[in-house]
């Protein structure tokens, strides 16, 4: 296969990034600890994804793109298998999620797929484009998904991937609420709240891409991109991956989505056409679905906001409200406290209100 | 009007408006805050509520959560004015002292007719049990959740042994904040205790049931207690006055009482 270079660092292949990560020691983010094998070093910089769409073609002859059942082989062993028969509903309403009879389902994000290839064309300066979208979670710097679960069943790793315990998570699907990409999958009938009560409360558990960390901490690169056969995608350290992405963009004319989106992201997409237009195409296309409120068919949506962003707005009157509390105080105690020493009336008042006596005492 | 008539419509300050402000602002804060909490969980969408009406909000993660934000500010400020204003004015009476435990034992058992009430001061131990509980939860949600609104800011990430600590100790510490008030509230099901609802309302109760239950407040005030009050108001409020007392009134607090 032709391998297309860009001005700052080449395109990486498998063998470039191991070469390249032994050549980087100890101190990178991602280190080659043997031959073939690429370890987590727990002090280097997290690392990032690089998906190049000009190379992605979404593997056209096979049935499933060769990253989606790259992952699916490789994640097994991490799917939700529920223990009941007969899943409950979550009480009070009539309807819970349940993919056990879809597991074969790779056109859409579920709990047993957690990678799939999105397809659009879209016209840009006169020509069509057919662009594949290898879609998973995007690994964010500053995850809500992460920062707003309510029982801290999510993790950040200091390495980068964002990784779901199923054990602790309750299945509430607030991560996938607070998600741009709505990218988080849940299996009802598994997890934490069968073992509480399961018909009052609890939906399940959250399942997604954890970019392999199993793997990575195997040494090992994460199943998609050791699977594509085009070389589309690539891993390294956050910043390198950026700059690729960018060189590529620069290289192609293309456009680079992931940095800003939800306040910065560890995946980073090339594409050569506007991701405004893939997003509007994407949306078309889930409106054209059978149910276009299922879950599971992210969109691209451009600049996407952080949903922390506006609560962390409101951070500084934390820091006010206890300056204010203390002042309040010295200034109140200091108006009670000046007139001590001189005699005072009782703290008694008659219930005849007319001759009702106002004094300050007791506790102020 | 007849003395009996008159002694029993008199009533002592018991509350300032520090106090009362502390008191409601706490109060309405943590109201909000345990239900935009619960909004967190996420529980108001699954169970239909925000299909009320006017109630639509409640499952919207967004509004919840800066309603939890402003509520944290508020809740933050009356504990802080709290410590500091009471701390100035060198005011204690409502800290848990030895013992308190098995004297709330003795006047739990009072209300239910086994045993007789022992005197207390400004507060009852049990109050004074209370406020170390509710307290200690406040405080306890205050600190967790200022972490976890330091965590929410982009490039903070907390160690994960500390983010799980954090948000299991916040939700602990809810939990305790809602029976505590439970508690609180299901205090003045007890007949006995309902003298003390107007005191956080008007700031003042009433006389006759202060010398009754807290003479030793009463006492420190330089009022008279439950004895002095059985025969002669005035007779017991100068013997209180001499007799000193537990409570740490504040200069001016002192005087002849009014009854007489």
């Amino acid at each position: 296969m032709k391998r297309e270079e860009d001005p700052t660092m080449g395109s990486i292949s498998r063998r470039d990034f191991l070469k390249r990560s032994m050549g980087a020691g100890l101190a990178g983010g991602v280190i080659l600890t043997g031959m073939d094998k690429v370890a987590l070093a727990s002090t280097g910089e997290p690392v990032g994804t690089f998906i190049d769409l000009t190379k992605c073609d979404g593997c056209p002859g096979k049935d499933t793109p060769a990253c989606v059942a790259g992952c699916r082989t490789a994640n097994q062993h991490k799917f939700p298998e529920p223990a009941v028969e007969n899943i409950a509903d979550y009480w009070p309403q009539k309807k819970h999620e349940d993919w056990t009879d879809k597991k074969g389902l790779t056109t859409r994000l579920t709990p047993y797929n957690w990678t799939f290839v999105q397809k659009v064309k879209v016209e840009h300066e006169g020509a069509v484009h057919e662009v594949s979208l290898p879609r998973r979670c995007m690994h964010c710097d500053n995850p809500p998904c992460v920062k707003v679960c309510p029982f801290s069943a999510q993790e950040k790793k200091p390495e980068g991937p964002v990784v779901i315990d199923d054990e602790l998570c309750f299945g509430g699907a607030k991560c996938r609420d607070v998600c741009p990409w709505g990218i988080p999958a849940r299996q009802a009938g598994v997890g934490l709240y069968l073992k509480l009560a399961p018909q009052l409360a609890g939906g399940g558990a959250m399942y997604k891409c954890d970019l392999c960390y199993d793997r990575l901490e195997q040494g090992k690169l994460p199943a998609c991109i050791e699977a594509c056969p085009n070389e589309a995608m690539q891993i390294g350290e956050q910043s390198e991956m950026l700059e690729a992405a960018k060189a590529r963009a620069t290289e192609t004319d293309g456009y680079v989505y992931g940095e800003k989106e939800n306040g910065g992201t560890s995946t980073f997409y090339v594409s050569p056409v506007p991701f405004e237009k893939v997003h509007k195409a994407l949306m078309e296309q889930k409106q054209q679905q059978e149910n276009p409120q299922a879950p599971g068919f992210p969109g691209m949506p451009v600049n996407a906001e952080n949903f922390l962003e506006s609560t962390n707005g409101l951070a500084i009157s934390l820091l006010v409200a206890p300056l204010a509390g203390m002042v309040g105080a010295g200034a109140a105690a200091y108006r009670t406290m000046k007139g001590q020493g001189q005699e005072e009336p009782p703290p008694i008042s008659s219930g005849d209100t007319e001759h009702e006596q106002e004094v300050e005492a007791g506790d102020e | 009007m007849s003395r009996t008539i008159d002694v029993r419509q008199e009533r002592i300050k018991r509350h300032g408006f520090s106090g009362r402000f502390v008191h409601w602002t706490v109060a309405l804060s943590t109201v909000v805050l345990v239900i935009s909490g619960l909004g967190q969980l996420p529980l108001f969408k699954r169970y239909f509520v925000d299909t009320l009406p006017g109630l639509g909000w409640t499952s919207d993660f967004g509004v919840t959560l800066q309603l939890h934000y402003f509520a944290a500010a508020a809740l933050t400020l009356a504990v802080v004015y709290h410590v500091i204003f009471h701390s100035l004015r060198r005011e204690f009476d409502i800290v848990p002292r030895r013992g308190d435990l098995k004297e709330s034992y003795q006047i739990i058992k009072a209300m239910f007719g086994r045993g007789e009430e022992p005197d207390s001061d400004k507060y009852l131990a049990e109050q004074r049990v209370a406020y170390a509980f509710i307290g200690g939860a406040i405080l306890l949600v205050i600190a967790t959740g200022y972490l976890k609104a330091v965590k929410n800011l982009p490039g903070v990430e907390l160690s994960y042994w500390l983010l799980w600590t954090t948000t299991t100790l916040h939700n602990l510490a809810m939990f305790l904040i809602i029976m505590g008030i439970g508690g609180h509230l299901a205090a003045f099901l007890i007949k006995e205790n309902r003298a003390l609802l107007p005191g956080m309302f008007t700031g003042r109760v009433s006389l006759a049931y202060a010398r009754e239950r807290h003479c030793l407040w009463c006492e420190g005030l330089g009022l008279s207690g439950r004895s002095g009050s059985a025969s002669d108001p005035d007779a017991g409020g100068r013997e209180g006055a001499a007799a000193g007392g537990a409570a740490m009134a504040s200069p001016g607090q002192t005087g002849d009482s009014r009854a007489a």
